[in-house]
C-alpha cells in the first residue's frame, strides 16, 4: 500500500498542466487506484485521486457518485449533515473537471476531492447556520477565505456538516438541528464540536472536512472517530468567515483519513489573508515536502528528535485504556528513534477554568451581532429591546445562553479584573511554559481527551462533567500553537473498540514537523484498521472500472 | 476604567468580595448586595430568584423564562464557583496576554489613502 511518490510543486497553488507532470510520475509511481476500496488510513486519498484522475484510471464523475452513495447509505445512521449539496450540481462539477482532463487543460491540485464543511464557515451557495435556529436558513452573501481557496483549487463542496451550536460544546448534541452519531458505535457522540466533520470522514463520506478548534473541537472528535485532525498555529489560517466564537482563540483546522491528506489540505487553505487583522504575514512552507513513504524510510528515521510527554496528562483521571494506547504510541516513537521524557508543565490544570473564562466572555461579545435584525430569524415585538431578547431568546439553545450569561457576568463591572484579566494572565503563564517545555523537546505529546467517546446524553446534564473532558486540548489554544491528533490505537467499546488519539504539539508555526512526524508515525504504525465497520458493513458502491 | 469610579460611588468595598469568592459558604450573598447597589433601574427583583441571573439576562438582551432561570441558576452558580479557582494562583507582575500571538504588525502604513467620496 504504497503511496505516490510526489513532487512538492505538485501543490503549488497555481494550477499545472496534469499532463507533462502525470507523465514523468506515472512510471514512479505505484497508487492504487481509488476503486479498489483502499480506505487504509496510512495512505494519502488525495494523491491517490490526483493520480487516478489524470491518468484517466478513474473519472470525477465516477468517483463522486461513489462517495455519494456512501454517504446516502451511511447518512440515515450518523447524521452528519445539516445541508447536503443538490447532487446534480455536485455531479455537473465532477463532469466539468472531467471534460478540462480530456481537454487535456490544468486541473487544480484537490480537483475532484470531496470536501465537507463545518457549518460555522460561511458559504456563499449554501445554508450557514452555525447549528443554531437564529440562523436557521441563512444564506451568507460571501464564501469564508478557507472555502474560496479550497474551490479554486478545484475541490467539490460535498455539504456543512453538524456541530454543537456556534461552536460551544463538546459533543455535537448542542446543535439545534440533529445529534450526529460516531461511526465505530451508533449509541456514542462522535465529540464536538465538529462532530459532524469528524464522522463524515471517519465514514468516508467526503474525502476531507474542514473544522474549527478553539477549545479542542477539532482534535478531540479526531480522537472520538479515529481520524487525523489538525489544528493550526493561531494566524495560520484565515479565519474571514469562520462565524466567531472565541476570537482570539478560534482557528479552522483540517480532517483527513491520513496525515498527509490533513496536511495538504492545511497547506491548501493557510496563508495570509488581508481581510483578517490576525492573519500572520508569514511564509506558509510547504508541508507536504516532508512526506517520505514507507518504502523509503531508513530503521530509525526519526533518530534524535526529542519529545516530551506532558506528564499532568498521563495522571489520576485518565482512562486506563487511553493512557496504555499513548504508552504504546510513547514506545513506537522510541523505537522509531524519538527520544522520550517527561515533561512537567505545573500550569496545566489552570487552563481550563480560565479558557472558559475567556471563551464564555469573548462568546458573549462576539454573538451579540445576533440580534434578529442584520440576519437571522427574528421575533416579533413592538419595542426594540423586547425585540432583541425575544429574538435571541427563541433563537440560541440552552447551552449558548448560559455561556452568553457566564461571559456577560465575568466581563461585568467589578468582575472584570477578577475573572478576565487574570485569566489572560493565566493565559501568559501557560503560553511561557509551553514555550520553555519546546525549547527544550521538539514536540510534546499527550492524549486527545481522557476516555473514548462517550455515551449519547451522558455529560448533558453535568457541564462541569463535560467541560473536564476538554483537559487535554485547551492549553494549546491559549498558547496558540499548533496540533495534531492522529488515532493511535483502541479502548474496549462498540463492536470492535474505540479509537484513541494522540495528540502531538508543536512550537508556533511548526506545523511542518507535526505533519513529518505524524506521517512517519502512521505509515509505522502496524496491526490497526482504523475504517469503522460501518463503512464496511455498508459496503459502498465501488464502480467497476 | 469606568467601573472602578462606580464602585467607589457607591462605597463598596471591593478587596472583601474578591476573598470571598472562593469560600464555598454562600458567595452569591455577597454578589446580590453588589449588584442591588450598583443596579440603577426601577425593576424590582422577586427575593426567591437568584438575583444576578435576571440582571445578566437583561444586559446580554435575552429574555429568560422563569424555569429557565431555575434550570440555568445552579449550573451557572457551579460554573462560577469553579472559576473562582484562579483567585488563588499568585499572578503579580504578569502581563495580561490579550491573544496568543507575537506578532504585532499587522497594521498599514500611516499613510492617508484617497476614497471615492460617495
Amino acid at each position: 500500500m504504497l503511496s505516490t511518490i510526489q513532487p512538492p510543486r505538485y501543490l503549488s497553488r497555481f494550477p499545472l498542466r496534469g499532463r507533462t507532470k502525470s507523465r514523468s510520475f506515472h512510471i514512479l509511481s505505484s497508487a492504487q487506484p481509488v476503486t479498489k476500496t483502499c480506505f487504509a488510513a496510512d495512505q494519502s486519498q488525495i494523491l491517490s485521486i490526483r493520480d487516478s484522475l489524470l491518468n484517466r484510471h478513474l473519472s470525477a464523475v465516477e468517483l463522486t457518485h461513489s462517495y455519494l452513495d456512501r454517504l446516502k447509505q451511511t447518512e440515515p445512521h450518523i447524521n452528519c449533515f445539516l445541508h447536503v449539496s443538490d447532487p446534480d450540481k455536485v455531479l455537473k462539477q465532477a463532469q466539468d473537471i472531467d471534460d478540462k482532463i480530456k481537454r487535456n487543460e490544468e486541473v487544480g491540485p484537490l480537483a475532484g476531492v470531496l470536501v465537507a464543511i463545518k457549518d460555522n464557515i460561511c458559504t456563499a451557495d449554501m445554508p450557514s447556520t452555525g447549528g443554531s435556529y437564529i440562523l436557521e436558513g441563512y444564506r451568507p452573501p460571501f464564501d469564508a477565505t478557507a472555502v474560496k481557496r479550497l474551490k479554486d483549487l478545484g475541490a467539490i463542496v460535498v455539504g456543512k456538516t453538524n456541530l454543537d451550536e456556534f461552536g460551544m460544546g463538546s459533543t455535537t448534541e448542542a446543535s439545534a438541528f440533529k445529534v450526529t452519531a460516531n461511526p465505530w458505535d451508533l449509541s456514542r457522540v462522535p465529540g464536538g464540536s465538529s462532530g459532524g466533520s469528524a464522522a463524515s470522514v471517519s465514514a468516508r463520506q467526503c474525502v476531507v472536512s474542514l473544522g474549527s478548534d478553539t477549545g479542542g473541537s477539532v482534535r478531540q472528535p479526531a480522537s472520538f472517530c479515529g481520524v487525523v485532525g489538525l489544528k493550526p498555529t493561531y494566524g495560520r489560517v484565515s479565519r474571514f468567515g469562520l462565524m466567531a466564537y472565541a476570537s482570539s482563540l478560534d482557528v479552522i483546522g483540517c480532517f483527513g483519513s491520513s496525515v498527509a491528506d490533513t496536511g495538504i489540505l492545511l497547506h491548501a487553505i493557510s496563508g495570509h489573508d488581508s481581510l483578517d487583522a490576525t492573519s500572520s504575514k508569514r511564509e506558509v512552507p510547504d508541508f507536504t515536502s516532508q512526506f517520505t513513504y514507507a518504502s523509503s524510510l531508513k530503521s530509525r528515521p526519526l533518530e534524535g528528535l526529542r519529545v516530551g510527554l506532558i506528564r499532568e496528562t498521563v495522571d489520576a483521571g485518565v482512562d486506563s485504556g487511553v493512557k496504555s494506547a499513548i504508552e504504546g504510541a510513547a514506545a513506537h516513537l522510541e523505537q522509531l528513534g524519538c527520544v522520550l521524557k517527561e515533561v512537567s508543565l505545573l500550569s496545566f490544570s489552570l487552563g481550563l477554568p480560565a479558557y472558559y473564562i475567556l471563551a464564555s466572555s469573548e462568546s458573549s461579545s462576539n454573538l451579540s451581532r445576533y440580534d434578529g435584525v442584520r440576519y437571522g430569524n427574528q421575533a416579533s415585538s413592538d419595542e426594540l429591546n423586547a425585540l432583541y431578547e425575544e429574538s435571541r431568546a427563541k433563537g440560541f439553545g440552552s447551552e449558548v445562553k448560559m455561556r452568553i450569561l457566564m461571559g456577560t457576568y465575568a466581563l461585568s463591572a467589578g468582575y472584570y479584573d477578577a475573572y478576565y484579566k487574570r485569566a489572560q494572565q493565566v493565559r501568559t503563564i501557560i503560553r511561557k511554559s509551553f514555550k520553555a517545555a519546546l525549547d527544550e523537546n521538539d514536540i510534546l505529546i499527550s492524549p486527545a481527551a481522557p476516555s473514548a467517546a462517550y455515551k449519547i446524553g451522558e455529560k448533558k446534564n453535568d457541564p462541569l462533567a463535560m467541560y473536564a473532558g476538554d483537559i487535554m486540548t485547551v492549553n494549546v489554544n491559549l498558547a496558540g500553537l499548533p496540533a495534531l491528533v492522529l488515532p493511535c490505537g483502541f479502548v474496549e467499546g462498540g463492536a470492535v473498540g474505540l479509537p484513541v488519539g494522540l495528540q502531538i504539539i508543536g512550537a508556533a508555526f511548526d506545523e511542518e514537523k507535526l505533519v513529518k512526524v505524524g506521517h512517519i508515525f502512521e505509515q509505522t504504525l502496524e496491526g490497526y484498521n482504523f475504517v469503522p465497520p460501518l463503512v464496511t458493513d455498508v459496503g459502498g458502491a465501488s464502480p467497476e472500472l | 476604567m469606568g467601573s472602578r469610579a462606580l464602585l467607589m460611588l457607591t462605597n463598596f468595598n471591593f478587596k472583601t468580595t474578591v476573598s470571598s469568592f472562593g469560600s464555598a459558604s454562600n458567595p452569591f450573598f455577597l454578589i446580590k448586595n453588589n449588584l442591588r447597589t450598583r443596579n440603577f433601574s426601577t425593576k424590582t427583583r422577586s427575593s426567591l430568584q437568584p438575583p444576578d441571573l435576571p440582571g445578566l439576562a437583561e444586559t446580554a438582551r435575552i429574555s429568560l423564562a422563569p424555569n429557565e432561570v431555575e434550570e440555568f441558576a445552579p449550573k451557572i452558580g457551579q460554573v462560577i464557583d469553579w472559576f473562582g479557582q484562579l483567585q488563588a494562583v499568585d499572578l503579580d507582575n504578569v502581563e495580561p496576554a490579550i491573544r496568543a500571538d507575537t506578532e504585532g504588525d499587522n497594521l498599514r502604513e500611516d499613510a492617508p489613502q484617497t476614497f471615492e467620496n460617495k
